[in-house]
């Protein structure tokens, strides 16, 4: 496949390419333009409309910020999900460095085990979880919430940091430990430096996890609108009778193209994570 | 490591493992164990709360400890009789005279690809192929059609359908993983080819452009809103319709149509994944097999079945297995374009109503939890023994069992 292509195959390849581009933007391009059309619809009788911003505006925006909870959901969603990750990375860290380089009576059983979480949805543990958070008072509470992404969350974290700790080389712990520093020196001054950039990724899944995860929210966190997360308050918007489609087109932009950037300037670890993301479901 | 044994070696790894440990019992074993032992019970939206003074509740029941049992007029749950009574209730309809003929007649109309399969590996084996492979899979899917219309495949797939709403969403989202996946391979590689040409100008560009929908889905739950924007009655595309004076129909209530838009929903969000790792696999592979496949005179088609899809095998396969399962799991793609509808009728799970749509609409609706609770269970087992199977494949665990 290295020899130059002839020009029809060249002109089919370029068709294809940009039949592709118009394909997996134009969703997020019409979401961009119905934000900013007047009036309570997403389409527009205008059929340039539908393609370039005939007309613009930032009302929808202006209502959504300042006449709904809107701010108030980011505000939620923000300190679960980053909650979420914080807290599985930091109970995730030193699990998966002991399941990499210690070898120990149970390891296997524990891998095993962690694929056995991983295979089991949220949503079927939904019943039990809701059954816990309500013994402890934590239904209706934005920690309960935390405490159901856990669920997922954590072996995930471990599962990747494992897969990471076991491509740094031990060379450099052994050198260490010759100089007399113990399995927890090692860990914490050679392994979780080098572990840095594993950190932040394994920590940004767990945050975009948390960002985007819908029907455990929308389930433990009912009610009251002050205490939804952004992705059930949005869901609740487009189900409404009269749907403020421009402020659900407004909220989708604000919500999405933050994600879109991080996930874009991220890519290169993509690859890394999407085997596991591929185990995690 | 060297140098260390003994207790301290066991106290140090437990000091490591602990935290990851108490907080995998805390947040998924304990609940996975409490929901076995809802999904022997009759608990449910009449029998909600636990029976504390019944030890075993006392023991295994999160809302007994606190010495405030939840209180209710309605009884308290006990035990299904038998216990296994809400797996029968799930899985009895298959287990019966009709569901496994039924079985046995799809299992019998798969038979010639399985022929295809083994004849193929067969002529692998030899220096020149007496047929080429794609004719050889063209006889299978031939013969698999006529058996398949001989023994009515079509009318087991209804009797299956019939025989109980878990199976009847179990093969309908089996269905949906088997039109997903070749479509989403097919797509990707499309597109991995024509990126890994470097005869294109703007590759980063385009590879940068067309993965945005994979972004898009970590909020999949809005981004799908607006795609259903796209086919409701008063959608865009009918917008567009009306223009050249047709009137489109309201997509989401038709079946197929329904079951089509997810399909092509869900490709969207999926075909930059495969193109992705197809890419990577592309790249891995050495250019002078087609250097000297062009010194030989071979086509661009010969190259391609030759070279390239023999040598992307073990890119492939691993992200093909891994998607059927997360598209087995395929939630917020379903719940935003359709909510599982067109609606069926009462106490019929729609018609893209997918297996993780259906448990949460049970949870929601029904509230029979001791019956979703073996709903989960019976998923529990089914998505292990997959998981396994796929690691098996990928071979992640590969340094793990050393």
């Amino acid at each position: 496949m290295n020899r130059p292509p002839t020009l029809a195959a060249k002109i089919v390849m370029y068709a294809v390419l940009v039949g592709m581009t118009l394909f997996a933007l134009y969703p997020i391009w019409f979401a961009i333009l119905a934000s900013g059309r007047a009036g309570d619809r997403l389409y527009t009788f205008n059929l340039a409309g539908m393609f370039v911003p005939t007309e613009w505006t930032f009302e929808n925006y202006r209502t959504l910020l300042f006449e709904t909870p809107f701010l108030t959901w980011i505000k939620n969603s923000l300190f679960v999900a980053s909650l979420t990750s914080i807290a599985s990375v930091s109970l995730g860290t030193s699990g998966g460095f002991a399941f990499s380089r210690f070898r120990f009576r149970g390891r296997e059983a524990g891998l095993i085990l962690f694929l056995a979480i991983q295979a089991f949805p949220g949503i079927l543990a939904l019943v039990p979880i809701a059954q816990i958070l309500s013994a402890f008072g934590l239904y209706r509470n934005h920690w309960g919430l935390i405490m159901a992404y856990m669920s997922g969350q954590l072996v995930f974290a471990t599962w990747m940091l494992k897969g990471y700790f076991d491509t740094i080389p031990i060379d450099l712990e052994e050198a260490g430990m010759i100089d007399g520093a113990g399995p927890i020196q090692s860990f914490v001054y050679i392994a979780l430096p080098l572990a840095r950039p594993m950190l932040a990724t394994t920590a940004l899944f767990g945050f975009m996890a948390g960002w985007g995860e819908f029907f455990l929210a929308n389930i433990l966190i009912p009610a009251p609108d002050a205490k939804k997360t952004v992705m059930v308050g949005m869901f609740q918007i487009a189900n409404e009778v009269n749907i403020p489609w421009g402020q659900f087109a407004a909220g989708a932009v604000l919500v999405i193209i933050p994600i879109l950037l991080v996930f874009l300037f991220l890519q290169r670890y993509l690859e890394a994570g999407l085997t596991m993301g591929g185990v995690k479901g | 490591m060297v140098g260390w044994s003994g207790r301290r070696k066991t106290l140090t790894i437990l000091l490591f493992v602990a935290p990851t440990l108490i907080g995998l019992i805390i947040f998924s074993v304990f609940p996975l164990v409490l929901n076995i032992f809802i999904s022997v019970t009759n608990r449910g939206k009449f029998h909600p709360n636990p029976d504390c003074t019944q030890t075993i509740w006392k023991i295994v029941e999160p809302t007994c400890w606190l010495g405030k049992p939840p209180k209710g007029l309605a009884e308290p749950f006990g035990f299904q009789n038998p216990v296994y009574n809400n797996y029968v209730d799930l899985l009895g309809g298959l287990f019966g005279r009709s569901g496994l003929l039924a079985l046995l007649r799809i299992v019998i109309a798969l038979l010639p690809l399985l022929v295809a399969w083994y004849l193929n590996r067969r002529f692998d084996r030899q220096l020149t192929r007496p047929v080429s492979s794609w004719i050889v899979w063209l006889g299978g899917l031939v013969g698999a059609f006529l058996v398949g219309w001989l023994v009515s495949v079509p009318g087991a797939y209804n009797t299956l359908l019939e025989s109980g709403n878990f199976i009847m969403v179990n093969v309908r989202t089996i269905l949906y993983v088997l039109v997903c996946m070749p479509l989403f391979f097919t797509l990707g590689l499309i597109m991995a080819l024509i990126l890994n040409n470097h005869h294109v100008r703007g590759l980063t560009f385009f590879r940068v452009i067309l993965i945005v929908p994979w972004a898009a889905s970590t909020v999949a739950i809005m981004m799908s809103l607006v795609w259903q924007f796209f086919f409701r009655e008063q959608g865009t595309i009918n917008q567009l319709l009306e223009i050249l004076d047709v009137k489109g129909p309201a997509y989401l209530n038709n079946n197929l149509w329904a079951f089509v838009i997810v399909v092509l929903v869900n490709l969207w969000y999926t075909y930059p994944f495969f193109m992705v790792s197809l890419l990577g696999g592309l790249q891995a592979i050495p250019q002078e097999l087609y250097e000297a496949a062009e010194v030989d005179g071979a086509s661009w088609w010969k190259q391609l079945t030759n070279i390239t899809l023999p040598l992307l095998r073990p890119v492939a396969l691993p992200i093909i297995v891994l998607s059927s399962l997360t598209t087995y799991k395929v939630d917020a793609v379903v719940w935003s374009l359709t909510r599982g509808g067109p609606i069926a009728g009462a106490d019929k799970p729609g018609g893209t109503e997918f297996v993780m749509v259906h448990a949460y609409k049970q949870i929601f609706q029904t509230q029979a939890f001791g019956r979703m609770g073996a709903f989960a269970v019976i998923l529990f087992v089914m998505l292990f023994a997959a998981t396994l199977y796929s690691l098996r494949i990928t071979r992640i665990t590969k340094g793990a069992y050393e």
